[in-house]
């Protein structure tokens, strides 16, 4: 026989599921009656069976000399994206098209609307769409790893492992990331992203999602140093309809462009040394419009 | 009407709510610069801020014959990016190297301060562009 919950875990009791005959089944039955839910009351609540990520095998190694060579610095088109901003524009629903349309005139006025304050993420898929940093891309066995340039919270974490997403929502700036190969494609689903995380077409356009965005990203090689980024970006509540734009990345294998550390929050800052011989950052002033407009003296 | 725009962002929001309108670090655009227009500014580094996500060169010095030097304060794009965009390096520049910096003027009147096209060191005659998409091909050395 079989118990229900809320036992699922209880050691005697699972001993007790291989009782066999009318003796055994009738004292379990009665036990379960009559002793286990005082039991259960006294007991802690039982928590779900521990999911464990598996070691990697020598195998899941191999195999990973069998996806295609992404390695190498890679470098958004950005030309591109300045060009789509007019040749594919996101379908924005009327209230969003309204407030981009005022963002243009203000940009176009010089004072640039500042979506990315605070060395917050640009977040997915914001990162992959307006970004004019370099990123790198590591494979290792159940993830694909992408690291960005400008700071160390650029990463997305996409798991081919075969999960699928979680059941409970835990919202990120880069969301929930599950992928799969398709031959040479990394096919990769996302969900759960902050609804503050603007769906950007440049650094001064773009409006907080507002909630259940979903993202599906075909990303391949479309030449030998050439990668696409085939995104369809879902965005209900800005967004009348499912929005399709490639983002293009070209790669760079010269050792001098390898990435360094980017820690965005020093372009507030300025190194000096203070009076007891430390070495210290001050502030610099930054503009309403994020630019630095003085520099403390040495 | 500006501060109804940065409402809309919630990351705007944040940089209002949070201690006013300074020190924001941030990707941000440069429509605060006059790309119509260019400047020549000859003159000495006072210091190059390598830092992401813009670097800043303060250069003192004067665009014209008629006006007193002064500390002019440059930005550009981030440090991975000047890499890439042609030859530059953490040093490149340093404090009392004579330069010519060209770029573009801020679009109010009066300040001293642009957006760098390109920077040449004066006793090497090297040039350092910052047009990152002059580079936007693969294989570069």
């Amino acid at each position: 026989m079989e118990f229900a919950e809320p036992f699922p875990d209880h050691s005697f009791l699972r001993r007790m599921r291989v009782k066999s005959g009318p003796i055994g089944i009738a004292s379990v039955a009665l036990f379960a009656l009559v002793l286990a839910p005082s039991i259960a009351v006294a007991q802690a609540p039982q928590k779900a069976p521990a999911v464990i990520n598996p070691p990697p095998t020598a195998q899941d190694w191999a195999d990973i000399a069998k996806l295609p060579d992404w390695s190498g610095v890679w470098n958004p088109k950005i030309s591109d994206q300045d060009a789509q901003v007019k040749t594919n524009p996101p379908p924005w629903n009327e209230a969003a098209a309204k407030k981009i349309q005022q963002m243009f005139a203000e940009e176009k006025a010089g004072r640039p609307t500042l979506i990315f304050a605070n060395c917050l993420p640009e977040a997915h898929p914001s990162w992959m769409l307006v970004t004019h940093n370099a990123m790198e891309i590591l494979f290792t066995p159940g993830r694909v790893t992408m690291l960005g340039e400008s700071d160390g919270n650029r990463i997305r974490r996409i798991y081919t492992d075969g999960r699928g997403h979680p059941e409970t929502s835990d919202p990120t700036f880069h969301g929930h990331s599950i992928g799969h190969w398709e031959g040479d494609t990394l096919v990769v689903d996302t969900t759960d992203i902050v609804p503050e995380a603007p769906l950007a077409v440049s650094e001064a356009a773009g409006l907080p999602n507002n909630g259940d965005m979903h993202v599906i990203e075909r990303i391949h090689l479309a030449d030998k140093d050439i990668l696409h980024d085939d995104l369809e970006i879902v965005a209900p509540n800005i967004l009348t309809k499912p929005w399709k734009t490639t983002r293009i990345f070209f790669r760079q294998r010269a050792r001098k462009f390898d990435i360094v550390e980017g820690v965005c929050a020093t372009g507030d800052l300025v190194e000096r040394v203070n009076a007891e011989g430390d070495h210290v950052f001050v502030p610099v002033q930054k503009s309403e419009w994020g630019h630095t407009t003085a520099v403390p003296a040495k | 009407m500006r501060h109804v725009l940065k409402s809309i962002g919630a990351f705007a929001t944040l940089a209002i709510v949070g201690g006013g309108i300074s020190q924001v670090a941030a990707h941000h655009s440069a429509a605060m610069f006059d790309f119509s227009k260019s400047q020549t500014l000859k003159g000495k580094i006072v210091e190059m801020r390598w830092v992401n996500p813009h670097v800043t060169i303060t250069v003192t010095g004067s665009p014209s014959a008629d006006e007193a030097p002064a500390d002019w304060l440059i930005e550009t794009t981030s440090p991975g990016n000047l890499v890439r965009a042609g030859g530059w390096r953490r040093d490149a520049v340093k404090p009392g190297d004579e330069v010519e910096v060209t770029f573009h003027p801020e679009r109010e009147a009066g300040k001293k301060s642009g957006l760098l096209m390109e920077l040449k060191a004066v006793s090497s005659g090297e040039v350092f562009t910052a047009n990152i998409r002059d580079q936007e091909k693969p294989g570069l050395e």
